[in-house]
C-alpha cells in the first residue's frame, strides 16, 4: 500500500516540478502575464487588488494540474491547482479530540500535508487546546493581527456575523467569491436553499460553510433499546408514548432493570431534542409552528403534558432517578451492564460504541433503534432531531488581517472542487480509499486499522468525521456506521416532519442578538431548573401557571418578536 | 532523645486513650483519602469495556490490562509534555523562590518607611485584576506569548505565598539578624546566610506550593502557546480528560458524535502525569522535623 | 505602624523622614526593586482592564474603542432575578467553609503533631495529601458516584434501614456534600503549612512546660497553639478575603439543574453568562463587585485581628 502511495506522490511531484520550471521560465522572460489574464475580474476592492501581482504568477502556472472544476466559472479558466509559487497562510481551527489524540497539528496529519501539496499553498495550522475553543477564540480576537483564516461557529459570534464584519474581524466575501471561488459559487448556484442560509439578511456572504451533503447526515440522534430484551419478552419496538410506558414497565418488572430508561441528560445537544417532549409537540426551545411563527415550546401545554408523563414515569421508577447528574460514562455503564434497557443518544458514539462494548460480555446483546414516538398510533412524528443543510460549526472566514485574500480564497474554495471534495471526505486515493465501481471505499487502513479505532484513523486523513468548510458526503456515513443497526437507525430516526419545524440560521441584528442573549440566559436557567423539579416531583403541577407567567415576565415575548422578525427577513431573502 | 525521656514520664491513662483514638482517627482518614488515588490506579489497569460496565466502588482492577499505559506512552505529546514541564519547573522554581524571598524579606523588616504602602499595593493585586484579556495583551506586548518564559515570568511571585513566607520570616528572632549586622553583614548576607537557612521548613512549603502550582497549571499554557509541541504535561492531560465532555457544551448535536477516549486511557494518563509530583513531598518532609530553630539559637 | 517611626521621639517633617529612611534602607529598597517591577509590569499594567466593567467591551476594539455604558452592567446584575440567590449561596458556602473547612487542617496538623510513631506519621501525612492532586474532573466524578442512588453512601443508608435516593440531586444536601468533599480533598494539603509552622515552635518551651508539670493538653494550649497562632491568623484573614470567591470549576462539575437553588454561585453564573453571551464587560463588572466586597472584608478582618491578636497583614 505504502509503495503505491509513494509512487503517486513522486509522480505528482514530478508534474509539479515541471510546472515550476515553466513558471520560472515565464518569469525569467520578464513577461508580466498576470495582469492580462485577470480580464475584468478586478472587483475594485482594495484588499483584493493588493494581490494582483501574485495572481499573475499563479495564473501563469496554468498547465500544471488538472482540476475537475475547471470551467465552472468563466474567470477561473486561467486558474488551476496547485498554485505555483505557493505562499503561506495562517489558519486557526479547532483540532478535534480524535485528531488531537494522534497528531499535534494538522500539519503533521496526512490530510494537512496532502492539502498543501494539492493546492500548492503552505498552511500554518494553529489550534486551540482541546476543550478551550471558546476562551481561546475570544483571546484570539483581542490580538492585533489575526490569522488569515479562522474556522469557528460564526453564527454564535456575540452580535451575529454582521457584527463580526462591523467589528473589523471578518471580510465580506461577495466579491471574493465572485472572483476567486468558482467551485463554491457553482455549488451555491446549484443549491439556492443553501445559498440562502449562508448569507446575512442583506445578502452578505461571510463564510465558507460546512454543509451536510445529504439527508442521512442531518440526523444523528434518536431512541434505542435492547432488542434482545424485546424479543425475549415478545414485545414490539414501541412507537407511541403508551407503548413506551408498557415496554419500560416490562423492562422494570421482567428484566429487573433498576433504571429502565436513562440518558445523558446534562448534554444540551441531547436534551434540546428530547424525543418524549417532541412527542407532545413541544421541544424545550424555539421551533416553527404550523402558523409559520416561532414558538417557545417550554411554555406550551404540550410541554406540561410531557413533564407530567415524565413525572409519572419517574415516580414509577421507569426513568433513572439519578437522571440529572449522570455522566456519559455512567449512562454507558448502565446500558451495557443491563441496569438500563433504553436510552437516547448518538448513532456512532452511543449505538455503535455500546453495542460493541455490550457484546464483549453478553453475546446476544443488541440495541435497536426506535422512531421518534407519537401520542397517537400510526401518526408520522412531527418532530425529530434534524440539522439544517448549513450547520453552525466549522465555517471558515477570511479575516481583515489577511494580506493575500486571493490565496486564502483559493485555498478554501479548493474544498468545494471535485478533487477537494474527495480529499476532505475520503482522503488520499490508494491510501485511505480506493474507487470500486465508481464509488469511493475506505481501505483497511481506516476501517480495520489494528492500532487505531475508525474515528481515530479517519482523523488523520479526512475531515468528514467532524466538520469544516466543505460539503460532507453521504458515502462517508454509509461506511462510518459499520453496523446494520446503525444504518437502520438513521433511516428510522430521520423519518419525521422535522423539516417544517426547524429554524433556519436566521441572523438577528446586532442589537437584537444582544438583547435576546440576555433574556434567554435568564429564561433558560429558570426553565431548566423548573423542568427538573416538575419531573422529580419537587414542584406540583398546580404551579405550572406561575412558571409560565414567570417566563413571560422575563420578557419572552420580546425574544419571540425578535425571532419572528428575523425569520420573516430570512424568508424574504 | 529528649522526646523519649518526655514520653517515658507521661504515661497517664488519659494520654494512652488519646493516643489510641488518634491513631484510629488518622488511619480512618488515610483510608478515605487514599481512595480516589486507588480508584484511578485500579481503573487505569482495568479492561476498557469491563470498566465501562462497572458501577460502584472499585477496589481492584476489573479485568487486568496494561493496554492503557501502552497507548498513553505511545502518545508523542506525553514525552514532550514531560520535558516542557521539567524545563518550566526548574527555571520557574528558582525564580519563584528568589523573588518571593526578596519580597518577603523586605516586608518582614521593621522600621522601613515605605513598607506599609508597598504592602497595601501588593495586597490589592490579590483582589483586583484586569481580567484575562488585558493580561494576555500584556504578555503579547512583552513578546512572551509562544514562549515558555510566558509561563514563568508573569508568575514569579504569588502574593499569597509571599505573605506566608513573610510571616515565617517575622517569627525569626530579631536578635539573630542584629548579631549578623554587627558582624558587618548586609541585607543580602542576612537573607541568604541567616534567614533562609532558618526558614527551611517554610521554604520547603514554598517549593511544594510553587512546584505543585507549576506542575498542575494548565490554563495559561493552553492559552499562550500555539505550538502544541510546547505544551506542558498538564495541558496534554487536560485535553485527554476533557475530550469527552466539551463537545456537548460547545457545539450542536452532531459534534457530540465523537468517539470517547477510552476511560482506562484517561486514568492511565492521570497516573503518568501525577505520580512524579507525588514523590516530591516525602523528600521535603524531612525539613518539617522539629528542632531546626533550637539548634540555630544554640549556635 | 507606630513602631516604624517610634524610634525618633520628636516629630520630624515628612521629607526628613524620607531622606533618613532612604539613607538607612537604601540597599533594602534596591533588593525589593525587582519585586516592585514585577508587580508593576504584570499586575498594575493589565489592571486598567478592569475598567471594561463600565463599558460595552469588544476585544477587537480594545478599551479605548469600546462604548462607555457607566454602571449599566452593575445595575443589570443587581436587578437580575438571581442576584439575591447568588449572593446568598456564595456567602453561605464560604461561611460554612470557614466554620468547618478552615479548622480541619489545623486539627489534622495537631493530631499529627501528637503522634509518636514517626513512620506512621509520615505515612499519614503523605496519604492525606494525595487527593489534592487528583484532577477535579475525576474527584467530582467519584463524589457523584458515591452520592447517587446506587452509590456507597446510599448502601450505608440502606444498611441502617433508610431509603435510597439521589443525594446529589437534593438541594438541601448540596452544601454538605460540597463542604465535606472540600475537606476531604484539601485537609492534608492544607495541613502542610501548619506542620511547617509547628516545626518552628521552640522545643525549649515544651521542655520548660513539662518541667512545670504541664500535661499534653496544657502544652497544646499554652505552647503549641500560641506558637502557630500567627500562621493561623494570617491564613484566616486571607480566607476572609475570599468570602465571595468560591470558584466555578467545582461548582459546575458538581451542580445540576435540580440543585441550582442552593448550588448556583456568582462564579458559576459568570461562567454561564460567558458561555451564552460572551459578555466580557458584564462578567468583569460582577468580578469587580466581588473584589470590592472581598477587599472590604479583608480590611475589616485585618483591623479586628490587629486589635485582638496583634497579628496583621500590614
Amino acid at each position: 500500500m505504502k509503495r503505491t502511495t509513494k509512487r503517486t506522490l513522486e509522480k505528482k511531484e514530478r508534474i509539479r516540478k515541471g510546472a515550476l520550471l515553466i513558471t520560472a521560465a515565464i518569469a525569467a522572460a520578464g513577461i508580466a502575464a498576470g495582469c492580462g489574464s485577470k480580464d475584468g475580474k478586478d472587483a475594485g476592492k482594495d484588499t483584493i487588488s493588493k494581490e494582483q501581482t501574485e495572481t499573475g504568477k499563479t495564473d501563469a502556472s496554468e498547465p500544471a494540474g488538472t482540476t475537475a472544476s475547471e470551467g465552472a466559472d468563466e474567470g477561473s479558466k486561467a486558474f488551476s491547482y496547485p498554485v505555483a509559487d505557493g505562499g503561506t497562510l495562517s489558519y486557526w481551527l479547532e483540532l478535534n479530540a480524535n485528531a488531537a489524540a494522534n497528531y499535534s497539528s494538522l500539519n503533521d496529519a496526512e490530510f494537512g500535508k496532502k492539502l498543501q501539496e494539492n493546492t500548492g499553498i503552505t498552511v500554518e495550522f494553529q489550534h486551540p487546546a482541546v476543550g478551550q475553543l471558546q476562551e481561546q477564540f475570544n483571546l484570539l480576537l483581542s490580538n492585533r493581527t489575526l490569522p488569515d483564516i479562522i474556522e469557528y461557529s460564526w453564527l454564535t459570534y456575540a452580535g451575529g456575523p454582521q457584527k463580526a464584519i462591523e467589528d473589523g474581524v471578518v471580510l465580506p466575501l461577495n466579491d471574493v467569491i465572485d472572483s476567486y471561488c468558482p467551485n463554491l459559487k457553482a455549488y451555491l448556484e446549484a443549491n439556492p436553499d443553501v445559498d440562502k442560509m449562508i448569507k446575512t439578511d442583506d445578502g452578505t456572504y461571510y463564510c465558507f460553510p460546512f454543509i451536510r451533503g445529504g439527508e442521512k447526515l442531518k440526523t444523528s440522534t434518536g431512541l434505542m433499546l435492547r432488542g434482545d430484551w424485546l424479543d425475549e419478552l415478545g414485545l414490539e419496538v414501541p412507537t407511541t408514548m403508551d407503548e413506551w410506558y408498557d415496554v419500560l414497565t416490562a423492562f422494570k418488572t421482567e428484566k429487573n432493570a433498576s433504571a429502565p430508561f436513562t440518558y445523558w441528560y446534562s448534554s444540551q445537544g441531547l436534551t434540546d431534542n428530547n424525543p418524549f417532549a417532541y412527542a407532545y409537540g413541544a421541544p424545550r426551545n424555539f421551533y416553527i409552528g404550523d402558523d409559520n411563527k416561532v414558538h417557545f415550546g417550554a411554555v406550551e401545554d404540550g410541554y406540561r403534558e410531557y413533564l407530567q408523563t415524565m413525572h409519572k414515569w419517574m415516580s414509577e421508577g421507569l426513568i433513572d432517578v439519578d437522571l440529572a447528574t449522570l455522566t456519559n460514562d455512567q449512562v454507558s455503564a448502565k446500558i451495557t451492564n443491563g441496569s438500563a434497557g433504553a436510552s437516547f443518544g448518538w448513532c456512532g458514539s452511543s449505538l455503535g460504541t455500546w453495542t460493541s462494548a455490550g457484546r464483549a460480555t453478553e453475546e446476544d446483546f443488541t440495541l435497536v433503534s426506535a422512531p421518534y414516538p407519537t401520542v397517537e398510533k400510526g401518526d408520522k412524528p412531527e418532530f425529530g432531531q434534524k440539522d439544517n443543510d448549513f450547520v453552525n460549526m466549522g465555517c471558515a472566514v477570511i479575516t481583515t488581517s489577511c494580506e493575500n485574500v486571493e490565496l486564502a480564497a483559493r485555498l478554501l474554495d479548493y474544498a468545494y472542487s471535485d478533487e477537494g471534495h474527495m480529499l476532505f471526505n475520503f482522503g488520499i486515493e490508494g491510501t485511505s480509499y480506493t474507487m470500486e465501481n465508481g464509488e469511493p471505499v475506505y481501505t483497511d487502513l481506516i476501517l480495520n486499522n489494528p492500532d487505531l479505532s475508525i474515528t481515530h484513523a479517519m482523523s488523520g486523513y479526512i475531515r468528514a468525521n467532524y466538520n469544516g468548510p466543505f460539503v460532507q458526503d453521504e458515502a462517508y456515513a454509509d461506511q462510518y456506521y459499520v453496523l446494520d443497526e446503525q444504518k437502520e437507525a438513521l433511516a428510522v430516526w430521520s423519518d419525521t416532519n422535522a423539516d417544517k419545524h426547524i429554524i433556519p440560521p436566521v441572523t438577528p441584528t446586532v442589537e437584537e442578538s444582544k438583547e435576546q442573549a440576555q433574556i434567554m440566559n435568564e429564561i433558560n436557567t429558570y426553565r431548566d431548573e423548573m423542568t427538573l423539579k416538575f419531573i422529580l416531583g419537587n414542584r406540583s403541577f398546580d404551579e405550572w401557571d406561575d412558571y409560565v407567567e414567570t417566563i413571560r415576565e422575563m420578557n419572552l415575548d420580546r425574544v419571540l418578536e425578535i425571532q419572528n422578525a428575523a425569520l420573516e427577513r430570512y424568508q424574504a431573502r | 532523645m529528649k522526646r523519649q525521656a518526655k514520653s517515658a514520664i507521661r504515661t497517664s491513662t488519659g494520654s494512652k486513650v488519646f493516643d489510641v483514638c488518634n491513631i484510629l482517627i488518622l488511619t480512618l482518614l488515610s483510608l478515605v483519602c487514599i481512595y480516589p488515588v486507588w480508584y484511578v490506579l485500579m481503573a487505569s489497569f482495568s479492561d476498557s469495556s469491563l470498566l465501562m460496565q462497572h458501577t460502584g466502588p472499585l477496589l481492584k482492577p476489573v479485568g487486568f490490562s496494561t493496554g492503557a499505559y501502552k497507548a498513553v506512552l505511545k502518545n508523542p505529546m506525553i514525552l514532550s509534555g514531560y520535558l516542557n514541564t521539567l524545563k518550566i519547573l526548574t527555571i520557574g522554581l528558582l525564580t519563584n523562590i528568589v523573588m518571593t524571598s526578596l519580597g518577603a524579606y523586605f516586608l518582614s523588616r521593621k522600621g522601613v518607611l515605605w513598607k506599609k504602602p508597598i504592602m497595601i499595593l501588593i495586597t490589592v493585586t490579590m483582589f483586583i485584576s484586569g481580567g484575562m484579556i488585558p493580561f494576555y495583551q500584556t504578555l503579547q506586548d512583552f513578546h512572551l506569548t509562544d514562549t515558555h518564559w510566558g509561563l514563568i515570568l508573569p508568575f514569579m511571585i504569588s502574593t499569597y505565598n509571599m505573605i506566608i513566607l513573610r510571616t515565617s520570616f517575622e517569627s525569626i528572632p530579631e536578635s539573630l539578624c542584629e548579631a549578623a549586622r554587627i558582624d558587618g553583614a548586609g541585607h543580602w548576607k542576612i537573607l541568604f546566610a541567616v534567614i533562609l537557612p532558618l526558614s527551611r521548613a517554610m521554604l520547603a512549603v514554598m517549593v511544594l506550593y510553587y512546584g505543585v502550582g507549576i506542575w498542575n497549571g494548565w490554563f495559561w499554557g493552553s492559552t499562550i502557546l500555539s505550538d502544541r509541541t510546547m505544551y506542558p504535561l498538564q495541558v496534554v492531560l487536560r485535553e485527554i480528560l476533557m475530550a469527552n465532555d466539551t463537545s456537548s457544551m460547545t457545539a450542536g448535536v452532531a459534534a457530540g458524535d465523537v468517539e470517547a477516549v477510552g476511560a482506562t486511557i484517561r486514568y492511565a494518563t492521570i497516573i503518568v502525569a501525577t505520580v512524579p509530583i507525588l514523590f516530591v513531598y516525602p523528600f521535603l518532609q524531612k525539613y518539617f522535623t522539629k528542632g531546626v530553630m533550637v539548634g540555630a539559637v544554640k549556635e | 505602624m507606630s513602631e516604624t517611626i517610634g524610634k525618633t521621639k520628636e516629630r520630624e517633617s515628612f521629607s526628613i523622614r524620607v531622606k533618613k529612611d532612604w539613607k538607612r534602607n537604601r540597599s533594602l529598597y534596591l533588593m525589593v526593586l525587582p519585586v516592585i517591577l514585577f508587580y508593576i509590569l504584570f499586575h498594575y499594567k493589565p489592571m486598567y482592564g478592569a475598567i471594561i466593567a463600565f463599558q460595552d467591551y469588544n476585544p477587537r476594539q480594545g478599551v479605548t474603542g469600546s462604548e462607555w455604558v457607566g454602571f449599566d452592567q452593575f445595575i443589570r446584575f443587581f436587578t437580575s432575578p438571581y442576584f439575591g440567590r447568588l449572593v446568598k449561596n456564595t456567602l453561605l458556602l464560604s461561611v460554612y467553609g470557614i466554620i468547618f473547612g478552615f479548622p480541619a487542617p489545623i486539627i489534622l496538623a495537631l493530631l499529627l503533631n501528637e503522634l509518636r510513631a514517626r513512620r506512621f506519621k509520615k505515612t499519614v501525612q503523605t496519604i492525606t495529601y494525595l487527593p489534592h492532586f487528583i484532577s477535579l474532573v475525576v474527584v467530582t466524578g467519584i463524589i457523584k458516584d458515591f452520592t447517587q442512588s446506587t452509590g456507597l453512601i446510599n448502601d450505608i443508608i440502606v444498611m441502617f434501614g433508610g431509603e435510597r435516593s439521589s443525594l446529589i440531586q437534593n438541594p438541601a444536601l448540596y452544601r454538605t456534600i460540597y463542604i465535606v468533599s472540600d475537606i476531604w480533598q484539601g485537609i492534608g494539603w492544607g495541613s502542610i503549612i501548619y506542620l511547617s509552622a509547628l516545626s518552628g515552635v521552640d522545643q525549649q518551651l515544651y521542655e520548660a512546660a513539662s518541667i512545670d508539670g504541664a500535661g499534653r493538653w496544657k502544652q497544646l494550649i499554652h505552647v503549641t497553639l500560641p506558637g502557630i497562632a500567627p500562621t493561623i491568623v494570617i491564613m484566616l484573614i486571607m480566607r476572609m478575603g475570599q468570602l465571595l470567591g468560591t470558584g466555578y470549576e467545582k461548582t459546575i462539575l458538581l451542580y445540576n439543574e435540580a440543585t441550582y437553588e442552593t448550588a448556583d454561585v456568582i462564579a458559576s453564573y459568570i461562567y454561564r453568562v460567558g458561555i451564552l453571551e460572551r459578555n466580557w464587560s458584564y462578567s468583569t463588572a460582577i468580578g469587580l463587585f466581588n473584589s470590592v466586597i472581598n477587599l472590604a472584608l479583608l480590611i475589616a478582618t485585618n483591623k479586628i485581628s490587629r486589635r485582638v491578636s496583634e497579628t496583621s497583614l500590614w
